[in-house]
């Protein structure tokens, strides 16, 4: 993996080159990495997201926490030598290993001294540092993470936050030592809460190991993923950010998992952070939300979401967002959107999810720019404030409605009459 | 909209099978041309489960099924009417074809009740007393604008005897003048009446007699298909295509499986709809020739090969049975990526069909099929006989264990029951 930095400013963040195979693709930073469920993009076949969201080349966020199952079978797949990402569907697209699904509220507890949690659709399983390492080789992601314990978030007590630092250093011995089995780069990972002095900690053991050990280092321990990343306390976030980011090797890059609000990754990127995931657009997707956020001035105020769940658009028959180019705003109406929801039927989050991505992938284009302009504030402003007056909430709340079943309504029959 | 002096649907056959009733005809509907013999996915609720309607362009579907029952509940007919009809709500360009809503009603609502005016239900919105009247159900099919309707029919269970199945069937026959008299579209909307009559010949040569005076562009085959044994739903199939007019297509209710398909087309049918395809992808089943595959079967573990090397589907073009093992019913996304291959794998068996009686090979092709589909298993008797009152005739099956032979039919390739 080959990380070069191309500008650092002051207040518009990192623009950077990221090559993670040899003769793979050159991808820029800020990125953004494609969350995955069981490998796929959550919802889209294959062929629906390459026709209709993005032809550029993706890395794959894939979450041993929903793989985990597939290890044995990859073994045999990667014995031909044809890759993860293959497997999945994906061929030629690098990859990237997490432990824990981004998407999903990770339980807290069930830590021991040795034995990490790990929660699948199966129930919890333990691993080991021996056993992770073991599943990795098997898997061989261009990427992985270290084994942490990131069980954390703002209201964790100092001593869990230590706890986290201390089990994940002794992890991380052993990963150390082990690495040169495994032929992905390892990220180094970086856990202590909200707390100072444990994050100094996490960093200097990380920074211990020679600097050709590891590629990169994934922040974790800020909340527990799924909807209570869109929902930090920035007062307390950036600030502990910031700490750790000032103590990381500047040629290494930082990545930080999780459905951050889209204003919370303008402020992470200025701070230095490189690397995100669409965990957001799956969250919004995942409770019904549309992404209509603006990040483009223009003369009407714009709404961070569009509730697919409100019975106010049942014969609204136009698209989920005015001037929108992708194939759900093209083809399809907030009316039909909304009666797929109402039907549970598959197709709802589907269009959803394609609207969400092109939306969250186009809002990183633009970031982009912005960094290269060196006018982030600028965009951190307009989005903050949606061409309107006040700031904006891009928290994601549960959806908990529940649809009623469907009634023979008089209109069943009286509209025939 | 479109000059009025061209029908809403014109049908003709093409080629026909020197041999069988088979025939392979083009249905030049308002919203597109079907090449039969066809197969219609079911979009229920205005959906295919999982499936853009782009994905199903490039599948080459032309037409599509929705349960008039269901659109009625959600999104309701007002939405409907004011978004222009189900092909605008839906974004789906090409033609579909809607249910009367009236097998909906009496399978889903127990508290149906069926007299000469229609199906009386108690509505579970304020439990006053409702009916669904042959108009009603022709004036909600004009909202919802599918190129081609269904009367209401008096439904009765396929295995109901005695003289409630010739009420039905009179009945059916009174409600189908009701229905063209209600038919308020007919310059974009082709009605079809729908034959009844149980499992009884004469019942189903009087029905299609004076279904046959009317004046409708095709039939439908009702009443068939909810239980009853293969020996009377074949004879039944038969029966209606030897008296049905030639030169207007017949549609049989509520028939998907492949042998059923390949039987039927060579009985002369012409129009097919089921959800088994769709709904057994749910489960995690992937159809092929030799039957269907359950991929959650820890044997496709490791199976490193596409659910069929000559499918030219995106599923198979990507993804290993292996992969799919892994993700089935665990991930939303299978669904999409098996109802893909399912639907892929319909429309594809109908193609191969066409081609084959367009070049008059059609008996041949049922052979090859039959061989395919019950490799060294015996070939049900059921099966035999419907191909040979065609003149098909199949080989004799493999000589082995004898008892096994003497079985009537070897046990049945996952039988599902229709009850969209």
């Amino acid at each position: 993996m080959k990380f070069v930095i191309e500008s650092i400013s002051k207040n518009s963040g990192r623009l950077g080159h990221l090559r993670i195979r040899e003769g793979g693709p050159d991808l820029k930073t800020p990125l953004l990495l494609q969350t995955t469920k069981g490998g796929s993009i959550p919802w889209l076949a294959g062929d629906v997201f390459e026709h209709q969201v993005s032809q550029e080349p993706q890395v794959l966020e894939l979450t041993l926490s929903n793989m985990g199952h597939m290890a044995d079978a990859l073994q045999q797949w990667n014995n031909q030598g044809r890759g993860v990402s293959d497997y999945v569907g994906f061929p030629g697209n690098p990859n990237l290993l997490l432990l824990r699904d981004p998407c999903e509220t990770t339980p807290s507890g069930s830590n021991d001294r040795d034995i990490q949690p790990l929660f699948t659709r199966r129930g919890r399983e333990s691993l080991t540092a021996e056993t992770y390492i073991e599943m990795v080789a098997k898997i061989q992601p261009d990427i992985f993470q270290g084994l942490s314990d990131a069980d954390t978030n703002a209201e964790s007590s100092k001593k869990r936050a230590q706890k986290s630092v201390d089990r994940t250093e002794k992890f991380m011995q052993y990963i150390y030592e082990q690495s040169g089995k495994v032929r992905g780069t390892l990220l180094a990972p970086i856990v202590g809460g909200y707390n100072t002095f444990a994050r100094t900690q996490s960093i200097k053991h990380a920074r211990e190991q020679p600097a050709e050990s590891y590629g990169g280092y994934v922040l974790e321990g800020f909340h527990n993923n799924g909807l209570s990343a869109t929902s930090l306390d920035t007062s307390k976030l950036l600030p502990i950010v910031e700490h750790c980011v000032k103590q990381l090797e500047e040629d290494k890059p930082r990545i930080i998992p999780g459905a951050y609000t889209p204003l919370t990754v303008l402020e992470l990127i200025r701070l230095g952070i490189d690397v995100f995931d669409t965990s957001y657009a799956y969250c919004a997707t995942h409770n019904f939300k549309a992404l209509t956020f603006t990040f483009v001035k223009n003369e009407k105020e714009d709404k961070p979401f569009l509730d697919i769940t409100d019975d106010t658009i049942k014969e609204e028959f136009t698209p989920l967002l005015r001037d929108c180019s992708c194939l759900t705003c093209q083809k399809h109406t907030r009316a039909y959107l909304h009666h797929l929801y109402k039907t549970n039927e598959l197709l709802g989050p589907i269009l959803l999810m394609i609207h969400n991505l092109h939306h969250y992938m186009a809002f990183f284009e633009r970031i982009r720019e912005a960094v290269a302009n060196d006018t982030l504030p600028a965009l951190t402003e307009l989005v903050k404030t949606q061409n309107g007056k006040s700031s904006s909430d891009f928290s994601i709340v549960q959806n908990t409605k529940v649809i009623s079943k469907a009634t023979m309504s008089k209109g069943f029959v009286a509209a025939a009459v | 909209m479109s000059p009025t002096k061209i029908p809403p649907l014109t049908y003709k056959v093409v080629a026909e099978c020197s041999v069988s009733k088979a025939r392979a005809g083009l249905m030049t509907l308002r919203h597109s041309e079907v090449n039969t013999p066809v197969f219609m996915p079911v979009g229920t609720q205005g959906t295919l489960k999982g499936i853009l309607p782009d994905q199903l362009i490039e599948l080459n579907c032309q037409i599509l099924l929705g349960n008039t029952y269901h659109l009625g509940l959600r999104p309701g007919i007002e939405t409907l009417k004011k978004a222009g009809g189900l092909h605008k709500f839906m974004g789906w360009p090409r033609a579909i074809l809607t249910d009367s809503g009236g097998f909906q009603m009496v399978s889903l609502l127990q508290l149906a009740d069926i007299d000469e005016n229609g199906v009386n239900f108690r509505s579970p919105f304020d439990n006053s007393q409702c009916m669904l009247t042959p108009e009603h159900s022709i004036q909600i099919q004009n909202a919802i604008g599918a190129d081609i309707m269904m009367q209401l029919d008096d439904v009765v269970k396929t295995t109901t005897t005695g003289p409630r199945v010739e009420e039905a069937m009179e009945r059916t026959i009174r409600w189908v003048d009701r229905c063209i008299e209600a038919h308020a579209r007919d310059d974009d909307q082709s009605l079809f009446p729908i034959v009844q009559g149980g499992l009884d010949v004469p019942l189903r040569e009087r029905c299609v007699s004076a279904l046959m005076e009317r004046q409708v562009r095709g039939f439908a085959v009702g009443g068939l298909s909810g239980g009853e044994s293969k020996h009377d739903f074949w004879r039944m199939v038969d029966v209606c295509t030897d008296h049905l007019p030639k030169e207007k297509p017949r549609y049989l209710m509520g028939v998907g499986f492949a042998a059923d398909l390949v039987v039927c087309v060579a009985l002369g049918i012409d129009m097919f709809d089921c959800v088994f395809p769709t709904r057994t992808a749910r489960f995690g089943c992937a159809l092929v020739d030799s039957g269907q595959l359950n991929l959650k079967q820890p044997k496709y573990k490791t199976d490193m090969e596409p659910i069929d090397k000559d499918c030219e589907c995106t599923t198979c073009k990507r993804y290993t049975r292996s992969y799919l093992h892994h993700i089935a019913t665990n991930e939303s996304v299978s669904c999409s990526l098996l109802s893909i291959h399912n639907v892929a794998y319909q429309l594809r068996l109908m193609r191969s069909m066409r081609e084959a009686i367009q070049r008059d090979e059609f008996p041949q092709f049922v052979r090859d099929f039959m061989a395919r589909h019950f490799k060294s298993e015996p070939i049900p008797a059921w099966i035999r006989e419907s191909l040979l009152a065609v003149r098909i005739e199949l080989p004799a099956d493999p000589v082995q264990d004898k008892t096994e032979q003497e079985e009537q039919s070897r046990p049945e390739k996952k039988q599902e029951k229709e009850a969209s």
